[in-house]
């Protein structure tokens, strides 16, 4: 059909061109824009067959993918879920969506605003009491409450009362000291539930010193999985301190500076945390030490805000007293992205809670650069190196026992608001991926 | 024997305005009213074309052999619908406005209009309504039964939106596109009313009854003159039965006019030459309108442009962003530069920003429009359209052959459309518009051949060297080329050179039967270095084609 119109239209050009009056200086009368044409429109196929074999199978994809965009759009459904959610939080219920460390299944839960749901928030501005649940498929499983005072009275003083239960299905352990293999792999389900009372005061809106004191009872049982064996087997005639689990009592005091522009996605400021905390049995176990805890990071513009140099150093050291023992679960602990609330620090090269040890040192140097900004949208690239190691007593440092890993990142995000954060990393355990939706540091 | 010949030519003519009237319908592709034509709608939103564009495409198109093969060796894909002077005949799609002839001041200011505007002898009824971010826009029914598209400006920017949209319009149908009629609303609060059976689609993504306070608080956001007026563009909704959009890609199959794939018409490849001037960045597939209507008895379909207040300085929510027009939403070219170079490379969109003291310093209603760092070479829309990348050098050539046959006053006068409270904003719209206009001219006429209106009279071939007559290129030292050649022989029948825009064509080299070519060539003084050609055919009737070469 096409080509017999394409034949007329061709026709039809030659006979409006012997219409076309002619002669030497017959130019002038000549319509430049007529549809003569050198020869008849048609229409060739916008590819040769063979690329458009090659795409064929992407363009099953793409009109299922177009129809379900359409709709979306003509539906609004993604303004549609964006007010459920607003909504949502505006009622109470937070919903909540992260990843962990060891798993590619996301998690989900929400957090409960109790304030909000029992419409009292408007009544008592500075209180808060939020409960949270969270649930990632066979991986963990944690539930939450705090109730306190963002303000006391109108002053910078703050409190509140914290209960927590999770359960982690399979905790990674590979032995304690900087020289276990992952050979030795294997892992453990711990179940720990919290009560304590935190209170503080706020020097300024950066500066927060805090204090607190908390019961935990952990209970830490055998998982074999994936072929690998339990604990108790794999580290037979060690002594793993904890590993029958322990009723603590946790004394702790916190005090940070932090001056950052954006606590997602920083580009100048830092942080300092310090954290000193007591620890002591309640059930005549032998746990009994102190813990020191250091981390701190600088964001340095390097002559341009989308450049930034980050240097984060993070120490851990924990010290057992009166012939006590530091329970394995509370060591410090490197390894994966280091972006779980509970868990171990960013080594990212290696896998999560690769490395037990009562201190542990780390450095973190991450070049991050903007390269594509669209609007809101920023997509940042990042090259890090981590550098860290496990060890026990101070006296043990070796700075040949240091781990090195280092890799490549890339962080999109809007307003501010990591969406995605890809990253690799590498060390000489091999490679590892990470998909987030937040930034380490 | 004179008679004889005038009676063969009569009848000749004669014969061919027959079979010309019994083929027309169906090279027009136009079908008769009672004939049942199905043109399928075809569906676009912003986010398929994002995805289609920056994902799918932008994939695909590296598995695409021939354009690989193009690549390599550097061959280029001529437009298709262009006639044998290479030039954009009337279509669907198309129709030579200012090209053809030039417009009138009150023309151009005028734009498309088939009424002056919403009739407010009697309040505007709300029919319809739309919240987008915090802003809203209104589809409302006049005191004559129209019904139009109201959309406002951003709070702190009067007329910056609105003027944008008005003023594109103007330019874009002067220049041959079909656009909806757009036109400057000035309303009062109390003008509006509100329909019983009005609806409104909330930032919540539902779709509620509009109530009177809902539409009151829509107008508390939106900005009023000192006189509490609203100021919009209202936009004609067209009559006739809509059917989606059109690619910019491939052709409707449906529609027996479309005979060319929408990516080898010029008109659509240009539409990026022409954006680039506007500074239109979001040119958008998903912005066309294709709409069948009856003319003349005929079923026939439209192909509209739509929403233009992303031109000029603007951008829906305020003055442009610093990096529209010099990256598409997904750049995967600058994206991988930036990351090969470890972020010290900075983009001619961040030095601009930063040269301007990353602040905005013109007016409010101009926005962020200055040609600081512009360059006609690199402006990229929203999306990256294949159809944008194929333009030649006869494309671009013929695109700003169109930009130029708009003089200053002519600009202004499409500017003075925007009715900008002060005289100030709109000198400063036009002068950057001028000035736009002249830097992708001149990029062009140094790109391709810039040779056009030839003549051939009493031997002498006479043309027009566009550089030169635009002011780009000195007269002094440009030296005109020429090789004539007989169509189906080998060699050249003569080479000379002239100084001068016209050629003296000698009788003996044009034969009887059949056309010699003519090649030209320009040499400036300032390259040594000819040009691209533009190939003149000559017979001993005149001349039979033009083709710029790509």
């Amino acid at each position: 059909m096409i080509l017999r119109l394409s034949r007329q239209a061709f026709v039809f050009s030659i006979l409006l061109w012997c219409l076309a009056p002619k002669g030497h200086a017959g130019e002038k009368n000549q319509d430049p824009y007529a549809p003569v044409y050198t020869e008849p429109l048609s229409a060739e196929p916008l590819k040769d067959p063979v690329s458009r074999l090659i795409e064929f199978p992407f363009q099953l994809i793409k009109w299922p993918m177009d129809q379900g965009i359409i709709y979306t759009e003509n539906h609004r459904l993604d303004k549609k879920a964006i007010w459920l959610y607003e909504q949502s939080v505006k009622q109470g219920v937070k919903p909540l969506l992260g990843f962990s460390d060891i798993s590619a299944i996301p998690a989900y839960g929400a957090e409960l605003n109790l304030l909000a749901l029992s419409k009292q928030k408007e009544k008592f501005p500075d209180l808060f009491a939020t409960a949270t649940i969270l649930h990632c498929p066979t991986i963990f499983f944690a539930v939450g409450s705090e109730i306190g005072a963002q303000k006391i009275g109108g002053t910078g003083f703050h409190a509140k009362g914290v209960f927590g239960y999770d359960r982690q299905e399979k905790e990674p352990f590979y032995g304690i000291g900087p020289d276990t293999s992952m050979g030795d792999s294997t892992s453990y389900r711990m179940e720990t539930t919290k009560v304590g009372l935190e209170a503080g005061y706020e020097i300024s809106p950066s500066i927060d010193i805090n204090g607190g004191f908390d019961y935990r009872n952990v209970n830490i049982f055998n998982r074999a999985h994936d072929g690998k064996g339990d604990i108790l087997h794999v580290f037979e005639g060690q002594n793993i301190p904890g590993v029958n689990g322990n009723n603590l009592l946790d004394y702790s005091i916190t005090l940070q500076r932090d001056t950052r522009d954006s606590k997602d996605d920083a580009t100048r400021g830092s942080y300092q945390k310090f954290l000193f905390q007591f620890t002591d049995n309640v059930s005549g176990a032998t746990a009994r030490y102190f813990k020191y805890q250091l981390d701190m990071a600088k964001y340095l513009q390097l002559w341009s805000p989308r450049r930034i140099f980050v240097a984060r150093l993070f120490a851990e050291h924990n010290d057992e007293i009166d012939h006590g023992a530091i329970p394995f679960y509370d060591m410090a602990k490197l390894g994966g992205a280091g972006t779980n609330t509970r868990g171990s620090e960013t080594m990212r090269g290696y896998v999560y809670n690769r490395f037990y040890g009562e201190s542990s040192l780390l450095l973190n140097l991450e070049y991050r650069y903007t390269v594509m900004e669209y609007k809101d949208f920023k997509l940042k690239t990042a090259f890090f190196s981590d550098t860290g190691q496990t060890f026990n007593e101070i006296h043990e440092f070796q700075f040949k026992d240091f781990r090195e890993s280092y890799g490549v990142g890339f962080y999109l995000s809007y307003a501010k608001n990591t969406l995605v954060n890809f990253s690799v990393a590498h060390s000489n355990e091999g490679t590892q991926f990470y998909v987030k939706n937040k930034l380490a540091f | 024997m004179k008679t004889q010949c005038g009676k063969t030519k009569q009848v000749r003519q004669a014969l061919a305005l027959v079979i010309l009237g019994s083929w027309a319908l169906s090279l027009t592709g136009l079908a008769k009213a009672g004939e049942t034509v199905k043109f399928k709608e075809s569906e676009s939103s912003f986010y398929s074309d994002l995805f289609d564009q920056s994902i799918y495409n932008e994939g695909v198109n590296q598995l695409d052999l021939g354009r690989w093969g193009r690549k390599l060796f550097g061959k280029k894909l001529p437009s298709k619908d262009v006639n044998i002077f290479d030039e954009v005949p009337d279509s669907g799609f198309f129709k030579n406005r200012q090209g053809r002839e030039r417009l009138s001041a009150e023309a151009l200011e005028k734009g498309y209009q088939e009424t002056p505007g919403p009739d407010l002898s009697k309040p505007l009824r709300i029919t319809a309504a739309e919240q987008r971010g915090i802003y809203p826009r209104f589809w409302a029914k006049d005191a004559r039964g129209d019904e139009y598209l109201l959309e406002f400006d951003p709070q702190g920017n009067m007329e910056l939106a609105t003027g944008a949209e008005i003023v594109a319009s103007r330019f874009y149908y002067a220049l041959g596109y079909t656009v909806p009629q757009f036109t400057i609303l000035l309303i009062k609060p109390d003008q509006f009313q509100v329909a019983p059976e009005a609806t409104t689609w909330e930032e919540t993504g539902f779709k509620k009854a509009l109530s009177q306070k809902r539409f009151e608080e829509y107008l508390m956001v939106l900005p009023q003159n000192e006189k509490g007026l609203y100021q919009a563009s209202a936009c004609k909704i067209m009559k006739g039965n809509y059917h989606g959009i059109f690619s910019f890609e491939s052709r409707r199959k449906d529609d027996p006019a479309d005979l060319v794939n929408h990516r080898d018409r010029r008109e659509i490849r240009t539409l990026g030459i022409f954006a680039s001037w506007l500074n239109h960045y979001d040119l958008r597939e998903s912005d066309t309108l294709d709409m069948s209507v009856e003319e003349n008895g005929q079923t026939v379909l439209k192909h509209y442009l739509a929403d233009f207040n992303g031109a000029l300085g603007s951008m829906q929510e305020g003055p442009k962003a610093p990096m529209l027009g010099y990256e598409n939403a997904i750049d995967y070219g600058e994206t991988l530069k930036s990351i090969l170079a470890l972020g010290f490379r900075e983009k001619p969109w961040q030095k601009k920003w930063r040269l301007a003291g990353k602040k905005i310093h013109g007016s409010p209603t101009v926005g962020y429009f200055t040609n600081d760092l512009f360059d006609p070479a690199r402006y990229k829309t929203e999306f990256p359209y294949e159809a944008f990348r194929l333009v030649t050098r006869a494309d671009g050539f013929w695109a700003a052959k169109l930009l130029m046959s708009f003089s200053d006053e002519d600009i202004r006068a499409m500017v003075k459309a925007g009715q900008y409270s002060d005289t100030k904003d709109s000198d400063a719209i036009a002068r950057t518009l001028i000035e736009r206009r002249d830097k992708i001219a001149r990029f062009w006429f140094s790109r391709a051949n810039p040779l056009d209106g030839f003549s051939f009279s009493g031997g002498t071939l006479s043309f027009k060297d566009l550089a030169v007559e635009c002011g780009f290129a000195s007269k002094e030292g440009t030296v005109y080329h020429a090789e004539v050649i007989h169509d189906g022989r080998k060699g050249k029948i003569a080479q000379f050179t002239s100084e001068e825009p016209r050629l003296r064509i000698q009788p003996e080299w044009i034969p009887a039967k059949g056309e010699a070519k003519i090649l030209l060539r320009v040499e400036r003084a300032s390259s040594k270095k000819s040009g691209p050609a533009v190939t003149v055919l000559l017979s001993a009737d005149g001349i039979r084609g033009i083709h710029h070469e790509d």
